[in-house]
Parts: structure tokens; C-alpha cells; sequence
């Protein structure tokens, strides 16, 4: 057998061993590999010295059946021209026939250390290389010069290495906080890892962590959790490249069960979880070394103070970290203070304040002062992720927060998301602090909604996600607990439970429902009760929306949310469903003051923009002239989509304005001259007004009656504070406002708002009523007489007309 | 082969999903659009200040479909978008001249 077929049966044999996973798999995997290189070295014959080393992944023997196989030929200058190529041949060529993707060059110690001086790939290449066959003394000279040289180069290197772990922050994100992360290149990934090691050989001849412990800025207890994570992390990768045949280092949703099943790991959730906690790990403590060498780099002289800057009591500033004095114990107070003050100052915790955080009693009630601080520390925008992120790494954040455990690394299993649950509630929190310095509507929403009440909802909204049964509505209770636990009054409580409860219903509703239903907004408006819960829930929305991702929050929903808003918010201030008609009111009355001083019966008609028709009707006032009025328009074919009827105590005239549409086209101006007179003769009595719209509904029934024939009669009283709300629901026919409006004039009832929507076969009309004498009914007994009279007479009269 | 685009009211897009299931419809795609046709923007009025909102938000759908499909899926799509009012949109059908499937690379009628 050759070597390139040697080389495809060894690998098919390892990759389909599944004992075989991360380390193990990654050395078995380079063993073979280094066999075959060894056997073709025996061939080559060059002048001068060389050696072939490996690089990457194979010089560290942690390959996953994806990686790339990176092996360079050393030479003095030997492997120029025609030998090279004969040594190429002989060295590469396996590995091309047996599918490696090989990273090969052929290069002198000058030419590798010149590049290594350019690029920082080059750089850390040449750092950790391995012999593998030829001048082992000759391959390791160069392995030393390019420790040297990183060395030389400390400042820029660990520049270039810092910035590249930041940037992974943000793109592809942290493992241990996206729902697909990349085990690689994620934030408290791999290559983390990697970089920790390469920036151990620029501070120190140690190199790797032990040259970063001997500079102080790793522990050596960190080596074992850094080591335990790498082990983890290699697990996962073999396994996921195992999974996908490939190269592709995210952990997507749709790999993440077959991942889970060779890990023998139970489910997709407590895979993600696991490589979450070893991941968290990886990153904090990378992201302390970033910091430490960054400010260490400036010297004595960089310093920005020598003395202690205080921040609060028994909290100060120093040299650039938030420090606990050691005369202050460590309490929930003094915890929050720190937190605040980092999250404030953006500055880190300093370390030994941090260890000793992480044994705080969280089992004490909060003091006012520590409920000011917690706020100041959610009100401090995306510094409070790394807070967060550094208290959670001690255990100070589950003991200060018991309630935060459920949500700890938890994954999302949904392609919306992009973020665990813990990370996405600070991301909302984060988005609620750019949200309260916008302008606009949102902004402005948010600023005048109590911003604890806010804060602290965003925070729980999802607190549950994740516990068995609705996540909203265990997540009520939950978040109910938490601000009472914390000291915040019962209405905060009660409030924070409704909004938790309730977080989806704008988002829902809004996408969901027809906003141009004057229905859908009573509903809402109905749900939510009142304008303190309205803002808090339009804030949340928003907030909530832009943490899930630019999906969650397209330009398409925020307008439908701010609509429905908007609408909302019209409803509740003025008590009136329709926004435009508070202030429409004291206009149209305005408008046609003429009209109403003139005394006389008088019609007119406009076009409206949104395509509906209006009519507009001035009457002497009297009971029932809603009743005459629909019942004349749907005679003449007028399909009423909505109603209001205006008194003017001036000049005791009623003007009542009618929308909807000429479903017949018979509305031009004789049919209107037409319709002024069957109003006169109806108004006085002449026109049998019943008798016609009862032959008309019967005439009307259509060939395919809907199924649901049923009548269903609803009374609200909370709805409105100045009338109570009717809603009529019934087969959607002609003349069915005319019907229920004789009814009400029967029973000596004003409307004076009437609204009239569709869905499908079945209408849902709703009225605001009130009494005699204006007030609003609410005497039980009057609104079951309403009520059964309602259903009553729709069923014979409506429903069911007798035969003709 | 045809391609049939709506352009829907967003709230509809549960029942017109629905609808089109129950057809043994396979696959639509759908994303969020605005635009404006007679209907036009509108203005809306918040505590004494006017936002004007130049586009209505809307959900565009596309499904492919065999031509013997066409009409039937069409029909549905619009007959479930209606609801009479102004705004509800628009459908419409183009020829599609191939498709295939990226996993398998099925192609024409299969592929759909």
C-alpha cells in the first residue's frame, strides 16, 4: 500500500473510532500523519540543512477531522529550484492523493522570520512549531528566534493578539452566549486559548501560561480550568466536524443533537450548558489577561493615578480597578456598590476584591441603598455585561440572585434568537439605556415609564424561558417574587408581574391583528388597562425586539407596534376608542356650526382619504335619530363601517357622522336627494322605517347564510369612563347597526359612539352608551335587560326575519 | 413552472400560511416589506406631534409552484388576504423558467 493510501485507511479508521474524541482524537490523527512524513523525509536528499516541522493545530497534535495540516520544509538554502521541487513532490504529495487540505511552504530561518516580523499569523506559527523529521537542532534555532522575536515585538504582538480577542466579542460572539456558537473562533473559544499561549512567549522566556503566571497576570489555579475547558472544547469540535463531514466550526441548531449523541451527552441543552460553563471560563480569564497586559504594557510612568480614587464607601478606584477596601466586609450592599461602580467607571473589578465577592450572603433583605445601586448598575448601558460576566465567575451573581440560576447559560433553541437567555436579558437591558437617550416616540415612551420599573421588567421578562409551562406566566410569578425580595413596593410588583406575564401580547398583537379594526385596539387597550403599563410594555417591546437580532425588529414591526401604540395610548387618555375623535369632536362641531344654527335637518357627503364615504347628518336631538338615521342609509344601500354621534348643547341639535361604503353606486345626487327625503318622511313618522328594513333584511339574507348564525351580546363597564362599552356579535348581514340602534332607542339609550367591523362572515359591533340623563349605566339589572332585549330581538328580527 | 408573489396585510400571514398548508403547499418564503399603493402613508398624531410614515409595512410571500398549481394556490392566497378593506395588497404570477434543489440538485418540477 502507498502512503497516500495508508494515510486515507488510517484516517477513515480514527475518524470513525468513537472512542477517539478531542485530545485523544487530535494525537491520534497527528501521529499518523507524522509517520507518513517521516518515512518520505528518508528520501529527500538536500544539501545543506533542513528540517520539516509542523505547525498549527498538527504542531500542537490537537487536529480535528476537518483541520488543515500545516507543515513547513526548513532548508539553508538547499531546497531551491529543481531540489525543492523534488522534495515537494515527495512530501506533500500524500497528503494531496489522501484529501488533506495542506498548508506547505518551503522556506529558509531568514525568510520565515521576516514574515513572522509581518504577519502575525506567520508570527505564531513559528512560535510553537514541531520537528518532525530532518535537523531537529537546525527546526528548533528557528523555533527560538521566533520566541526572541516575539519578545522584542511584546507591544505589538500583544496588541494584535488583544484586539483580535475583542473582535471576536463581536463577531462570531461568545460560545458560552450565542445560540450557534463557534468553538473556534467564538469569544472563550479555542483560539482564545491559542492566544493566551503565544502572548505567554512575548511577556516571558517561560512562555505559554506559565509565562503568563510568572508575570502575575494568570493564577496558577487557572491553568487546570483553562486546561479543563480545552479538553471540552476539542470534544465538541471533533464531534461537530465528525457530525458534519466538514470544517465548519459552528455549533448550529440542526448539529447540535447528533453532537450531543456522540458526546453521550443527554440532549442539545445540557451540551450547550457544558461547553457554556468551559467556555466562560476561557473568556473571562482572557479577557482579565487582555487587560492587565494592556495596562501594564504603558509602565510606572503610563499610569494614569497612584492614589486611590473613592467611588463610594469603602469603594475606590485603583490604579484603574474597582477595589473593595479590606476593611470593608463583604455584604449585598457593599457587592452592589462594587458592581455599580465598575459598570459605571467601565473599569474591571479589581481581582482579590472579586475572589472575596464571590462569598457574599445573598440571603439578606436590600436596603434602599442597595436597590439604588442595583439601578445604577442596570442603568449603566453595556458595561454592565462585563460586570455581570465577572460576578457570574466567582458565583457572586447566583448568590446575590438566586433567581438568575434558571436562566444561567441557558440556550435558546430557536433560530430567532442569537443570544442564551442570561446574555439576552442584558442585551435588552443594555438596549433599554439606548432607548431612554433616543428621540423620538420610543424614546420618549421610555423616559416618561418609571425607569426601575422598566429596568427591572426587561431584566425578568424572561426569567423562566425554559421552566416547564408557559414562560410568561411562571415568569409572573417569578419576577412577582424577585422585586418583592428586592424591597420593591407591592404596586411595583403587581405591575412587574402583569408586564412579565404580558411581555409578547404588543408584538403579538401588532403583527398579528388588524390595527385598522377599531376592535383590535378596545382589545388591546382593554389588556393592558392603563397608560403606566402601556409605556412600560411599548419600552420592553422595543428593548426586548432589538436584543433578539435585526430580525426580531424590522422596520415593518416597529412601525406596527409604534401604530398600535399610538392608537393605544389615544384610547386610554381620552376614553375613546377612535384617537382622532376627542379632538375631532370640538372640530366637526366647529365646522359645521352653520349647519347646526340653521335649525333644520341637513346631509352632507365627503370623500374620505382612507376610500370610505362620509355622511354627515345634522337632526333636531331626540332619542332613536341613530336608530332612523342607519336604518334610512342601509335602505338605500349604505354599508356602515362606523358611527358617532355629537349633541350640541348650544343649539340642541344632534350631528352624527356615518363611514362607509356606496356598496350599490346608487349614492350620486339623485339617490342622495332621494335619501334626504325618505329621512324627513322616516323622522316624521311617515316612512313605515321597520316594516322596510325588515323586508330588506330578509331580501338580503345571503343564498349561503355563514355557519355561525349565532348572537353573542358582551357589556364592558372598565372600558371607558364616561360610557359603558357593548359589544354585539353576529352574523355579519345588512342593517345589523340599524337593528341593534332601534333596540337601544327602544330602551331609551343614546349611543354616541358606534363601530363596526368584520371578520370574515361574523361582525363585531361596539357601542358606547349612556342613560337618559348622559351618565353611564351601571345598574346590573339595567345591562341584563340591554343585554337580553339585544339578543332577543336580533334573533327574531335580525337572524331569523320572518318569511315573506 | 410559475412563481406567484403576494404582497399581504402582515396580519394575514397565519391564516395564508394555513390556508396554503392545507393545500399541500410545501415551502412559501417570506419577508418584510413596505411600500405604498393607493393606500399611501399616512400621518399619525402622538401627544400633539405628527409622524409622518411614509410606507405601510407589509409581508411579501413568494411560493413556487407546478403550472397545474397555479391558479388554485393564487385563488387562495388571495381569496384568505381579503378583507375587502383598502390596502390588502396585490398578487401576482411569472413564468418561472427552472429551479432546483441545492441539497439534492432535483431540478424542474421535482424540485419544487
Amino acid at each position: 500500500m502507498d502512503a497516500s493510501a495508508r494515510l486515507r485507511t488510517e484516517r477513515e479508521r480514527i475518524v470513525a473510532d468513537p472512542r477517539l474524541r478531542g485530545v485523544a482524537f487530535g494525537a491520534a490523527l497527528a501521529d499518523a500523519c507524522d509517520a507518513v512524513i517521516v518515512e518520505a523525509a528518508q528520501a529527500l536528499s538536500l544539501k545543506g540543512k533542513w528540517a520539516v516541522v509542523a505547525q498549527g493545530s498538527y504542531a500542537r497534535r490537537e487536529l480535528c477531522p476537518g483541520s488543515d495540516l500545516d507543515v513547513v520544509l526548513v532548508h539553508s538554502g538547499g531546497a531551491r529550484g529543481a531540489a525543492g521541487d523534488v522534495a515537494a513532490r515527495t512530501l506533500w504529495y500524500p497528503f494531496w492523493d489522501a484529501g488533506f487540505t495542506l498548508g506547505h511552504a518551503t522556506r529558509t530561518p531568514k525568510e520565515t522570520l521576516a514574515l513572522a516580523d509581518e504577519d502575525l499569523d506567520a508570527m505564531t506559527a513559528v512560535l510553537e512549531l514541531r520537528v518532525l523529521a530532518g535537523d531537529a537542532d537546525f527546526a528548533l534555532d528557528l523555533r527560538d528566534r521566533g520566541r526572541a522575536l516575539a519578545a522584542k515585538r511584546r507591544s505589538r504582538v500583544i496588541d494584535a493578539l488583544a484586539s483580535a480577542a475583542n473582535a471576536r466579542y463581536d463577531r462570531p460572539g461568545p460560545v458560552a452566549e450565542v445560540v450557534e456558537p463557534n468553538v473556534k473562533d467564538g469569544a472563550g473559544g479555542l483560539r482564545d486559548l491559542h492566544a493566551l499561549t503565544w502572548a505567554g512567549w512575548a511577556v516571558s522566556p517561560l512562555g505559554g501560561l506559565a509565562g503568563l503566571i510568572a508575570v502575575g497576570v494568570v493564577a496558577p489555579h487557572d491553568v487546570a480550568d483553562l486546561e479543563a475547558a480545552n479538553t471540552r472544547l476539542l470534544d465538541v469540535r471533533v464531534a461537530l466536524h465528525r457530525v458534519t463531514g466538514g470544517r465548519s466550526d459552528q455549533l448550529t441548531l440542526q448539529e447540535q443533537d447528533a453532537v450531543a449523541r456522540l458526546l453521550d451527552i443527554p440532549d442539545a441543552d445540557t451540551l450547550l450548558r457544558e461547553l457554556a460553563d468551559a467556555s466562560r471560563q476561557v473568556g473571562w480569564i482572557s479577557r482579565e489577561v487582555w487587560s492587565r497586559l494592556e495596562s501594564g504594557k504603558k509602565g510606572p510612568s503610563g499610569r494614569v493615578a497612584h492614589r486611590d480614587r473613592p467611588l463610594d464607601q469603602g469603594v475606590v478606584l485603583r490604579e484603574g480597578r474597582v477595589t473593595l477596601l479590606t476593611d470593608e466586609p463583604v455584604t449585598v450592599t457593599s457587592t452592589l456598590r462594587v458592581a455599580a461602580a465598575a459598570a459605571e467607571q467601565h473599569a474591571a473589578i479589581d481581582r482579590v476584591t472579586l475572589a472575596r465577592l464571590g462569598d457574599v450572603d445573598g440571603a439578606v433583605p436590600w436596603a434602599p441603598e442597595d436597590r439604588t445601586a442595583f439601578f445604577r448598575l442596570l442603568r449603566a448601558g453595556r458595561p454592565l455585561v462585563a460586570v455581570f460576566e465577572a460576578l457570574d465567575h466567582v458565583g457572586a451573581l447566583v448568590r446575590l440572585l438566586p433567581e438568575w440560576a434558571h436562566v444561567r447559560a441557558r440556550p435558546q433553541r430557536n433560530a430567532y434568537h442569537r443570544f442564551t437567555v442570561d446574555r439576552h436579558l442584558l442585551e435588552a437591558v443594555v438596549e433599554c439605556d439606548v432607548l431612554l437617550a433616543e428621540e423620538g416616540v420610543a424614546g420618549d415612551v421610555a423616559r416618561r415609564a418609571r425607569t426601575e420599573l422598566l429596568l427591572f421588567g426587561v431584566l425578568t421578562h424572561d426569567i423562566a424561558k425554559g421552566a416547564p409551562g408557559d414562560h410568561s406566566e411562571v415568569g409572573a410569578v417569578r419576577a412577582a417574587a424577585f422585586a418583592t425580595r428586592i424591597g420593591l413596593e407591592e404596586h411595583a410588583a403587581v405591575v412587574i408581574s402583569w408586564l412579565v406575564r404580558d411581555h409578547l401580547l404588543m408584538a403579538d398583537t401588532a403583527t398579528r391583528r388588524d390595527l385598522a379594526d377599531a376592535e383590535t385596539i378596545l382589545r388591546f387597550g382593554r389588556a393592558v388597562h392603563d397608560t403606566e403599563r402601556l409605556d412600560l410594555l411599548y419600552a420592553l417591546t422595543v428593548a426586548d425586539s432589538r436584543a433578539t437580532g435585526p430580525v426580531a425588529w424590522s422596520s415593518g414591526k416597529a412601525a406596527l407596534c409604534r401604530q398600535l401604540f399610538v392608537e393605544t395610548d389615544a384610547l386610554l387618555e381620552d376614553g375613546v376608542v377612535d384617537p382622532r375623535l376627542a379632538k375631532e369632536r370640538e372640530a366637526v362641531l366647529k365646522r359645521h356650526r352653520a349647519l347646526l344654527e340653521s335649525g333644520e335637518l341637513a346631509v352632507e357627503w365627503t370623500e374620505r382619504d382612507d376610500g370610505l364615504r362620509e355622511c354627515t347628518v345634522v337632526a333636531r336631538d331626540r332619542r332613536g335619530l341613530l336608530a332612523s338615521v342607519a336604518g334610512v342609509l342601509t335602505l338605500v344601500g349604505f354599508d356602515i363601517q362606523g358611527a358617532s354621534a355629537y349633541g350640541d348643547p348650544d343649539t340642541g341639535m344632534a350631528l352624527e357622522v356615518y363611514r362607509g361604503i356606496d356598496r350599490f353606486g346608487r349614492l350620486d345626487e339623485a339617490g342622495r336627494r332621494d335619501f334626504v327625503t325618505m329621512l324627513r318622511s322616516a323622522l316624521d313618522g311617515a316612512l313605515p322605517l321597520r316594516t322596510r328594513l325588515s323586508e330588506r333584511i330578509a331580501r338580503y339574507r345571503g343564498a349561503t347564510p355563514p355557519a355561525d348564525r349565532s348572537v353573542d351580546v358582551r357589556v364592558d363597564v372598565d372600558a371607558s369612563a364616561s360610557a359603558t362599552v357593548i359589544e354585539v356579535h353576529a352574523p355579519d348581514d345588512v342593517g345589523l347597526l340599524a337593528s341593534v340602534a332601534a333596540v337601544f332607542a327602544d330602551l331609551g339609550i343614546d349611543v354616541s359612539v358606534a363601530l363596526v367591523s368584520t371578520t370574515g362572515t361574523r361582525a363585531v359591533d361596539v357601542f358606547y352608551i349612556r342613560d337618559a340623563q348622559g351618565a353611564k349605566p351601571t345598574d346590573p339589572l339595567l345591562l341584563q335587560r340591554i343585554r337580553a332585549t339585544l339578543i332577543t330581538r336580533l334573533i327574531t328580527e335580525y337572524v331569523l326575519p320572518a318569511p315573506r | 413552472m410559475k412563481l406567484i408573489v403576494g404582497i399581504i396585510k402582515p396580519f394575514k400571514l397565519d391564516d395564508v400560511k394555513d390556508a396554503l398548508k392545507d393545500l399541500g403547499v410545501h415551502g412559501i418564503t417570506v419577508s418584510d416589506v413596505q411600500g405604498f399603493g393607493r393606500q399611501r402613508g399616512h400621518t399619525e398624531v402622538y401627544r400633539g406631534a405628527e409622524y409622518t410614515i411614509d410606507f405601510v409595512p407589509k409581508v411579501r410571500i413568494e411560493i413556487l409552484v407546478d403550472d397545474s398549481d397555479t391558479e388554485r394556490v393564487a385563488q387562495t392566497l388571495i381569496e384568505t388576504a381579503r378583507t375587502g378593506k383598502i390596502g390588502d395588497g396585490k398578487v401576482w404570477v411569472v413564468p418561472v423558467e427552472s429551479v432546483y434543489r441545492i441539497r439534492t440538485g432535483e431540478a424542474g418540477p421535482d424540485a419544487i
